[in-house]
């Protein structure tokens, strides 16, 4: 459902051009998860970007469900986040104007996917029971991360892409979060790319590359 | 300290937009209200010279008739043991057209504390009285004679008809265009021979008028300063408004230093840098800037007065014949007054940052939550204080209620600022419940919901600009609408008042052939002839029983025929029109709004007039508006007012049949009578002159109206310039979850329109409280006159269409920034959070 | 303002006497010798100067003289009330040439070569009220009737007028100079002041000096100099508000000059007596002059130059020489914060003269815009004491 064909992408800095990811191919089959590790700084988060249509690359091309992502107009891709992915971001990125609850229906309701039951669901297995009300910055950081991880959920989209997904998290959390975010997966029958430099959220994923200087190779978890 | 306030300013080298905007508001504020302090200085500083010279200084004798004096009257009034000084006054025109006026004086005879003594210099009496004579004149009049201050010395500039004025003495206390030298010199120059033009005396040393002669007394003369202070209160009301604006930038601009820079604090903190001396290093940076934006406000603000200066002279001279220069004559204390306003207006403005730093918890944290608590309890401290002025401004209009209609200019004034105040209080707790509202209502719609749940988050920053806006808005509105029913009211009046195509000016005593001469014309039709005289009113009998007052006034002369009366312009009469105008025909009289408002005077009431010779008390049988004119004034039938005060002609108004030839018309009464060429005037000239007058009198309500609105924009630019970076982070993540730009763009807009409409809309019946307050009682207090209330909805569309305009025009700059920035940059902005 | 004001009036008065005065500084030069007092010590340069044989014919002379700088009508009178109470008046019309004759501006309206001003005051017992009052004249303006000019001086009849302040003839179509009326008033109410007198010649003009040229120094500089000292004065006097009928004597002084003083003398002390005898005498003393910067009270009196006219009662006058008059200060009265002499010794040993002159009251000081002294004296025989007469006494220059 995600294929990458030999991307290049090449970022102008101030010390010349860094080249991020040369020669890059991967593919991503429907109920697949993956994990994508390497150091910071490798190209995990812009492969994320990449692969979420954040960003295009500078040759070859990135296919989603077989259509060349570059080629869509802006809208579309737009459209194409909203309703086939689900992105969950290290810093939540929660809209802080919007209560839990609003948060939490915000993508499907954008995507016109809006299930009550489903959300409902979701509040009950995500533990935020009784915190509809609240708003994000009243929320602790492991309940910060659920929340977008049941945002991203909530239009029950076929992929699901998470950077550095327990990053901001003590140990025993990201455990927690991690493990909701697969049984979720699971339950969803969603395809899953995590970005992370943590081998223990690698560990229980399908496959595992590394991203190394720019390419890309099989990796044990 | 200096360590510690190099490390505070070091945020604005990251940061030079909010610096910008910080020395930006400072410079606005005190930019507009330096300048309308240095055009109010600059013309106190004319009145007060004009004062000291003759006006209002000295008795004047005329003739009853209005013919001049000649000088063998004089030495006769002199020999007859008169204490009187002969005076010349007249125009000369120099070679760029200026019109100066020309006044001659006997040093000899004047009395003693007066002209002379302010137009003194250190030169000898000979000098003045002998030849080649002086021309005394002050500084700022060289101009109009093209000489260089430094060259001014007894410099003869040669004037437009090719005769040298005597040597030039400088004499700072003398008002701005006038000249001043011995009636000897005077007389060679306006080639009076044995003319003179006024008689005066010292106050008070004559004890009545000789004979066949009309005695001013000078303290009837009203001066200047108190003609037009009303003006200058309007002025200065309107300085102070935009001075709080732009004050609104500054507000906004260092909130958002100072939360940018609490991480920066707090570090200090840390460190070991007590509170207090991070109060005083704020305090110190606050001054540094403050120097900075206020003096260069006062440099422009120099600027802005020197470039209105002409207008708002050109208005005080045709509004109340007060001369005012056109240059700018600044005293010390305006300077350093300029500086203390600007530096008090930082202080004030900054005043909530300081007492933020003061309380600075270093280990605070979740500062999002405090904040929202703390926008919330600002919320309601704003309802409550909104509610305060509400109640403020209720009290005052009560009070106003039960004060004489034209007292309580200040209040007036007071209520206004009340009302703004209190809108402006209650204008974010009504936006909030607003967006609360719309986004229950709107939940359905995730992007609608979102824009509004996100307003509320940009709310705290944006209120301050969003009240600015209001002020703005509103006060544009109210005086608008008020220069708008102004002009209405205006127009029709002159239309109604002007009812002869021509008018006719011609020497005194030449009316009486004149109007036999007419009476044969078979094309005049009617014959209005006005008569004008000065009485005082002695004593008024009203229901409540009889006053003395004393009151020095106008006598008015009109023909009440059929073409005048049907027109002729009534506020209030005793039954109806019709039994006014009978009663007046029967010797009656009808007083205008301004003495009946100065004077709490109604129809039926009875005044005692007296004039030399005469005394007479009469019925008032109506009301009548007289817009312009700052005196009170009677009118009464022409032959009355000849009959009973012996009032000269002053002007005949000539009603013609349909057919009639003006032009032929006109050639043969010049012809006949050996009249110049401005003894006719066409009703549309003199229209053409009133309206002129009218619109001159608000360019600079207008101007400064415009920059108030200008400056309210860049108020709300400012806020949203400086929080578009975190705005930007606000749409990333929206955008991340598949919304597109340009529909973020759009939403951006929309937010911001909205909120400006919503303003807009609260502007409305604020601004039309505001006129109602300009019309209803400044304007009554001010200049003694009531206008109707005209509403315009044109200009309440223009009115919203501004706030939305205005928002759009802010917003679209950070939303165009947002729009173009390419997905990495939001990206990345993303990342390096 | 008021300050400014008053400079400026000073100025106006010492431009009335001298013309080349520029600022407030050089007011106190005038009190100096360097110009004599009030600038009359000036150089008159352009102007006619007074000279010997100059034969002066009536009435023309009544009239002003617009080529000399200077020129005074001058009328002092000793006169008492109805209940014997001695009143004391004082009127004066002076003219100032304001340039040369040859600088003269053409006579348009209002131009002026000649400035007016003119003092009274009127004097009872403590009570001393002053006045003055300024004008403007061409004299070479059409004069044909007093509305003509604001001062000047007619002849024919005899008209001296400075606004409302007038000495006339009582008949109005003669030339007569014996019956004149003198009109004059001031202030309002309470301080109202002034007089209406009728003014009766009871002897003939009388000239000083060399048949009119009066030597004002030591150098031959003088005036053209003459009076009537035989007024016979009848009418009511006005003071303090409160009007009284009065007669007495009254002294007319007619001078004229370009240059009076010595540019050294720095004022002088003048008299004119009424004698119960009938005889008048006049006597003055010009101070300095002379080598007048010793302290020698004999070299003083010696610097200083004195003048005189002894007449009869007929009229005959008998011309006085400086070293025939001795004059001596008995007593001083600080009036105006300066030492005034108010008693003189005056001896005159030709007509055999001694006599003490006494001011009985030293406040009559002028507060003109140019100060001095001038007030009502008695005449005592110094050897008995016997009351011999009054007059009247000048004293500039202090």
């Amino acid at each position: 459902m995600l294929e990458f064909h030999q991307v290049h992408k090449t970022y102008t800095t101030p010390q010349g051009p860094l080249n991020v990811l040369d020669n890059v191919s991967l593919r991503l089959a429907a109920g697949q998860s993956l994990a994508l590790m390497g150091e910071s700084g490798s190209g995990k988060s812009t492969l994320l970007h990449l692969a979420a249509g954040l960003d295009l690359p500078d040759q070859g091309t990135v296919s989603f469900e077989n259509q060349n992502v570059a080629s869509l107009p802006e809208p579309t891709r737009a459209r194409l986040r909203r309703e086939q992915l689900g992105l969950v971001f290290q810093q939540f990125h929660l809209v802080p104007s919007l209560t839990v609850i609003d948060n939490l229906r915000l993508q499907a309701r954008l995507a016109k996917r809006d299930d009550a039951d489903w959300t409902n669901y979701l509040i009950e297995r995500l533990g935020l029971h009784g915190m509809e009300k609240r708003y994000p910055e009243q929320l602790s950081g492991g309940q910060q991360q659920r929340l977008a991880i049941g945002r991203a959920l909530a239009p029950r989209p076929p992929l699901l892409l998470a950077d550095e997904l327990t990053g901001n998290l003590d140990e025993t959390t990201a455990g927690e979060v991690l493990e909701l975010l697969l049984s979720l997966v699971r339950e969803t029958q969603c395809a899953l790319l995590i970005v992370t430099h943590s081998p223990q959220v690698a560990a229980p994923l399908d496959r595992c590359l590394r991203l190394s200087h720019g390419n890309l190779l099989e990796a044990a978890p | 300290m200096i360590r510690v306030l190099s490390t505070l300013l070091s945020h604005y080298r990251r940061h030079p937009g909010q610096l910008i905007m910080l020395l930006l508001g400072l410079w606005v504020a005190s930019a507009l209200w330096s300048g309308i302090q240095a055009i109010n200085a600059t013309a106190r500083d004319s009145y007060a010279r004009a004062d000291a010279l003759f006006d209002t200084q000295l008795d004047q004798l005329e003739r009853r008739d209005g013919t001049p004096f000649s000088r063998a009257e004089y030495h006769a009034l002199r020999q007859a043991g008169l204490p009187v000084s002969p005076m010349l006054e007249g125009e000369i025109i120099t070679q760029d057209g200026t019109r100066l006026t020309l006044i001659g004086i006997d040093p000899l005879t004047l009395s003693s504390d007066n002209a002379l003594a302010q137009a003194n210099t250190s030169a000898s009496l000979s000098d003045f009285l002998t030849p080649p004579w002086q021309t005394r004149v002050a500084p700022d009049t060289l101009a109009a004679l093209e000489i260089a201050r430094e060259n001014a010395s007894a410099a003869t500039p040669t004037l437009a008809d090719g005769k040298t004025l005597p040597p030039l003495v400088l004499a700072p206390a003398l008002p701005p265009d006038t000249l001043i030298m011995d009636i000897a010199a005077a007389a060679r120059l306006l080639e009076s021979g044995d003319q003179l033009t006024r008689i005066v005396a010292a106050p008070g040393a004559l004890a009545e008028a000789p004979p066949g002669l009309t005695l001013t007394r000078a303290t009837t003369l009203a001066s200047p300063g108190q003609l037009t202070e009303s003006f200058h209160l309007n002025l200065t009301a309107l300085g102070l408004l935009a001075w709080v604006v732009g004050l609104f930038i500054v507000q906004a601009a260092l909130g958002l230093a100072l939360e940018q820079r609490l991480g920066m604090l707090r570090t200090l903190r840390v460190l070991g840098v007590s509170g207090r001396s991070l109060v005083l290093a704020l305090s110190l940076e606050l001054f540094l800037l403050g120097l900075f934006g206020a003096l260069a406000g006062i440099a422009s603000g120099v600027w802005l007065a020197r470039s209105l200066l002409p207008d708002v002279a050109a208005t005080l001279n045709s509004l109340y014949g007060a001369g005012v220069g056109q240059e700018l004559n600044l005293p010390w204390h305006y300077w350093v007054g300029g500086l203390a306003v600007s530096l008090a207006g930082l202080l004030l403005a900054g005043s909530g940052v300081l007492w933020r730093a003061a309380r600075l918890n270093m280990l605070e944290l979740g500062q999002m939550q405090a904040w929202r608590s703390g926008y919330r309890r600002q919320l309601s401290l704003m309802s409550i204080a909104g509610a305060l002025a509400l109640s403020s401004a209720l009290a005052l209009y009560g009070w106003l209620h039960f004060q004489s209609p034209g007292d309580g200019l200040v209040a007036g004034f007071g209520l206004i600022a009340a009302l703004l105040l209190a809108s402006a209080l209650l204008l974010p707790p009504f936006l909030a419940l607003v967006l609360k509202v719309l986004a229950r209502l709107a939940r359905r719609r995730p992007l609608i919901h979102w824009a509004l749940a996100d307003m509320q988050l940009q709310l705290p920053r944006l209120s301050l600009a969003m009240m600015a806006l209001l002020i703005a808005l509103a006060t544009n509105l109210g005086v608008g609408s008020m220069v708008g029913g102004f002009r209405l009211t205006f127009l029709d009046w002159l239309d109604q008042r002007l009812v002869a195509p021509l008018y006719l000016n011609a020497p005194t005593e030449q009316y009486a052939n004149i109007d036999a001469w007419l009476a044969d014309r078979q094309e005049v039709f009617e014959r209005l002839l006005t008569r004008r005289s000065d009485a005082t009113l002695q004593a008024a009998t009203t229901p409540e029983g009889s006053r003395s007052l004393g009151t020095p006034i106008e006598l008015y002369g009109i023909t009440p025929g059929e073409s005048l009366t049907p027109h002729w312009p009534l506020l209030a009469t005793q039954q109806d029109r019709s039994s006014a105008w009978a009663a007046f025909s029967d010797g009656a009289i009808f007083i205008n709004e301004q003495l009946a408002t100065a004077e709490n005077l109604s129809p039926g009431d009875r005044l005692t007039l007296s004039a030399p010779g005469a005394n007479e008390t009469l019925t008032i049988a109506a009301i009548y508006p007289d817009y312009g004119n700052p005196s009170g004034q009677v009118l009464m039938a022409s032959p009355q007012l000849a009959a009973r005060f012996d009032a000269p002609p002053s002007s005949m108004g000539l009603v013609l049949s349909d057919d009639a030839d003006v032009d032929t018309l006109r050639t043969a009464l010049r012809e006949r009578f050996d009249l110049g060429s401005d003894a006719l005037s066409d009703q549309r000239e003199i229209k053409r002159i009133a309206t002129e007058i009218f619109e001159r009198t608000f360019t600079i309500t207008r101007a400064l109206n415009v920059l108030t609105l200008a400056v309210a924009a860049l108020a709300l630019l400012a806020s949203l310039l400086t929080q578009a970076r975190s705005r930007r982070q606000q749409l990333a993540p929206l955008w991340a979850l598949g919304v597109p730009r340009a529909l973020l763009a759009q939403l951006n807009l929309a937010q911001l329109s909205g909120a400006a409409l919503a303003t807009g809309l609260l502007a409305i019946p604020l601004g039309i409280a505001i006129t109602w307050g300009l019309v209803a009682i400044i304007n009554v207090a001010a200049f003694g006159w009531r206008l109707p209330l005209y509403l315009f909805p044109g200009q309440m569309a223009v009115t919203l269409a501004t706030a939305v305009g205005v928002a759009l025009l802010a917003a679209a700059l950070p939303t165009l920034r947002f729009w173009r920035a390419s997905p990495r940059a939001l990206l990345a902005e993303e990342a390096n959070q | 303002m008021s300050l400014r004001l008053r400079l400026t009036l000073r100025l106006l008065l010492l431009a009335t006497v001298a013309l080349t005065l520029y600022g407030c500084d050089e007011e106190k030069q005038t009190e100096t010798n360097s110009t004599g007092f009030a600038g009359l010590g000036q150089d008159a340069d352009g102007f006619r100067h007074a000279e010997p044989n100059q034969p002066l014919s009536f009435p023309q002379e009544h009239a002003a003289h617009p080529d000399y700088r200077i020129e005074w009508w001058y009328l002092t009178a000793n006169l008492e009330d109805t209940a014997g109470e001695p009143v004391g008046l004082q009127w004066t019309l002076f003219r100032q040439a304001l340039m040369p004759p040859s600088e003269r501006p053409a006579p348009t309206p209002w131009v002026a070569d000649q400035l007016w001003m003119a003092h009274m005051a009127i004097s009872q017992g403590e009570q001393h009220q002053v006045a003055e009052r300024f004008g403007r004249s061409h004299s070479q303006a059409p004069l044909n009737t007093p509305q003509d000019s604001q001062a000047g001086v007619m002849i024919s009849p005899f008209y001296a007028w400075l606004d409302d302040w007038q000495l006339k003839a009582q008949e109005s179509d003669s030339s007569d100079f014996s019956h004149l009326t003198l009109t004059a008033y001031s202030g309002e109410g309470a301080s109202r002041f002034g007089y209406r007198l009728e003014l009766t010649a009871e002897g003939p003009l009388v000239l000083h000096g060399e048949e009119g040229f009066s030597q004002k120094a030591a150098n031959g500089q003088g005036s053209m100099y003459y009076s009537q000292p035989f007024w016979r004065i009848n009418g009511e006097v006005t003071i303090n508000g409160e009007t009284k009928t009065v007669s007495g004597r009254g002294w007319l002084d007619r001078e004229w000059s370009s240059q009076l003083l010595d540019a050294r003398q720095s004022g002088w002390d003048w008299f004119s007596i009424h004698f119960d005898d009938g005889h008048k005498l006049m006597a003055f003393q010009l101070r300095g002059g002379g080598n007048g910067d010793s302290n020698d009270a004999d070299q003083e009196q010696s610097a200083d130059y004195r003048s005189g006219t002894w007449i009869t009662p007929q009229g005959d006058a008998t011309p006085l020489a400086s070293d025939d008059i001795t004059l001596t200060p008995l007593a001083t009265s600080t009036v105006a914060g300066r030492n005034v002499p108010t008693q003189w010794r005056l001896e005159i040993p030709s007509v055999g003269i001694d006599i003490n002159i006494e001011a009985p009251h030293a406040n009559r000081w002028m507060t003109t815009s140019v100060p001095y002294w001038e007030g009502e004296v008695v005449i005592n025989d110094r050897a008995s004491g016997e009351s011999l007469g009054e007059g009247y006494l000048e004293m500039t220059g202090y």
